[in-house]
């Protein structure tokens, strides 16, 4: 009998320990502390929803702003002024801020479908992964790149933040859409000998390159005023 | 009977811990289910929290676009200033414009570094590539190497045992001047595990020197570092 009493003491212990585990776990997750994930999509929705709402109003701006000056050339008719537009315009083209067309190529990359037997990190793609393939692209004479609709300046920042990739001031997640004005055909050939592109291919990521006639690569969004990009420099003239 | 009654108890006994058994393995497995579940829910929300303070800060400076652009507006419609409003505005964008471009020389406090090899490894193309890329993440606002000014179209390439940039052959030690707030471009240069600690142990001799007064000359305009001949610009 008093084997029979330990098994049940056993059984019973189990249970009960069965019992607290559950009812701990249901505890956690009642109690989380802070807003809930849900809660916090719908704010971000909200920010979202709000930024679009900006840009528009910023992009409605800008037109305005765009057809003024033109009209104060054309009143005025005057050497100066339609120079000066002239070279801001030129200055605008040169440093980014404005949207160009030419001919390139395309090139996507996505995750790796299923990842296979290596880390799974391997099979995800990485800031360090996107910096190399730039660097490629200005080798073989690329003078517009852009990410996902982010135009590529010299100072622009590629930073991995968990699953996403900071491009400028917004994050992205994959895929990843590049746009590169150039030679068609030495920007393809290089991509497709790239030794960056093909460690990429091992890992199954993804990478699709295809030239395209004609391109449109989108203006740098700056956001803030114009100067904060360049608050720190003061112009030395020579 | 007492060999049958045993034998009901034990059959008896048998259901009673199968039953737990189960009911212990699936309340495992699912005590398991939750706690994963709470870590990734737990991801989720500081990513979440990141997503919503990057789109906000976005928000605020769209915000501050809008208004200076607002104002600039509001600035052509009084009448008789308008004009000159007009150009002194085409002049200020068009200086900005061209030091983004990096065709004006600059001047601002910021860090200097300078690197060379002390070991056996030579300084390639990549570690070149890692560093300046920091500093882009610490918020650089103008770059050069060697006095090449990094612009949007700069490559940096192995040539033999140098670098070259801008199609221009650089030769060692190599120094990099990168305007923007020292203290933070050095902070991600230091990082435990950061890019510094590798350098050392590539046996790269590296020096930091934070300045208030550093000059970057401006890319030449010779369509070897800012090329746009390929292009051409959309107006809005």
């Amino acid at each position: 009998m008093t084997r029979y009493r330990s098994v049940l003491f056993v059984v019973l212990m189990l249970f009960g320990i069965g019992i607290v585990m559950q009812f701990r776990t249901v505890m956690d997750k009642d109690t989380g502390s802070g807003p809930s994930a849900r809660e916090l999509a719908q704010r971000l929705d909200g920010e979202r929803t709000e930024g679009a709402r900006l840009l528009e109003t910023l992009s409605k701006l800008e037109a305005d702003y765009a057809e003024r000056l033109r009209q104060i050339g054309e009143n005025q008719g005057s050497g100066e002024f339609s120079s000066l537009l002239e070279a801001r315009n030129q200055a605008f083209f040169q440093a980014g801020l404005t949207r160009v067309k030419g001919s390139g190529i395309v090139m996507t990359l996505n995750d790796a479908v299923t990842p296979g037997d290596m880390a799974i990190e391997d099979y995800i793609i990485h800031d360090s992964d996107i910096i190399p393939l730039l660097n490629e692209l200005r080798i073989a004479g690329a003078e517009a790149v852009s990410i996902n609709g982010e135009r590529i300046l010299g100072m622009t920042k590629t930073i991995c933040a968990g699953p996403t990739i900071l491009i400028n001031s917004s994050r992205y997640p994959v895929p990843f859409e590049f746009k590169a004005i150039g030679d068609p055909q030495r920007l393809y050939d290089a991509m497709e000998n790239s030794e960056s592109v093909a460690v990429l291919r091992i890992y199954d990521i993804r990478v699709d390159i295809r030239t395209e006639p004609e391109l449109v690569i989108e203006k740098y969004r700056s956001y803030g005023a114009l100067g904060d990009l360049t608050a720190g420099l003061e112009v030395v003239v020579q | 009977m007492k060999q049958g009654r045993k034998s009901g108890l034990t059959f008896a006994l048998t259901m009673i811990c199968l039953v737990m058994g189960i009911i212990v393995a699936w309340q495992y497995g699912s005590v398991k289910a939750n706690t994963q579940i709470a870590s990734f829910e737990k991801k989720r929300v500081s990513e979440l929290v990141e997503d919503i303070l990057q789109e906000r800060g976005n928000n605020e400076k769209l915000q501050q676009r809008i208004e200076e652009l607002q104002n600039e507006l509001a600035a052509f419609d009084t009448e008789a200033s308008g004009d000159r409003d007009a150009m002194e505005t085409l002049r200020k964008e068009a200086r900005i414009a061209r030091i983004i471009a990096g065709l004006e020389t600059v001047k601002g406090g910021g860090l200097l570094i300078e690197m060379d090899a002390a070991g056996d490894r030579i300084i390639e193309d990549r570690h070149m590539l890692e560093l300046v890329n920091e500093l882009r993440a610490s918020d650089v606002q103008a770059m050069s190497i060697n006095d090449e000014r990094i612009v949007a179209t700069s490559e940096i390439r192995k040539a033999g045992r140098y670098l070259m940039v801008n199609g221009h052959q650089l030769v060692t030690p190599y120094v990099v001047k990168a305007i923007g707030d020292p203290k933070k471009m050095e902070n991600s240069l230091r990082l435990l595990g950061g890019i510094l600690e590798k350098y050392a142990l590539y046996e790269f001799k590296v020096t930091l020197t934070p300045s208030d007064n550093l000059i970057i000359p401006a890319a030449r305009d010779d369509e070897m570092a800012l090329r746009i001949n390929l292009m051409t610009p959309i107006e809005p």
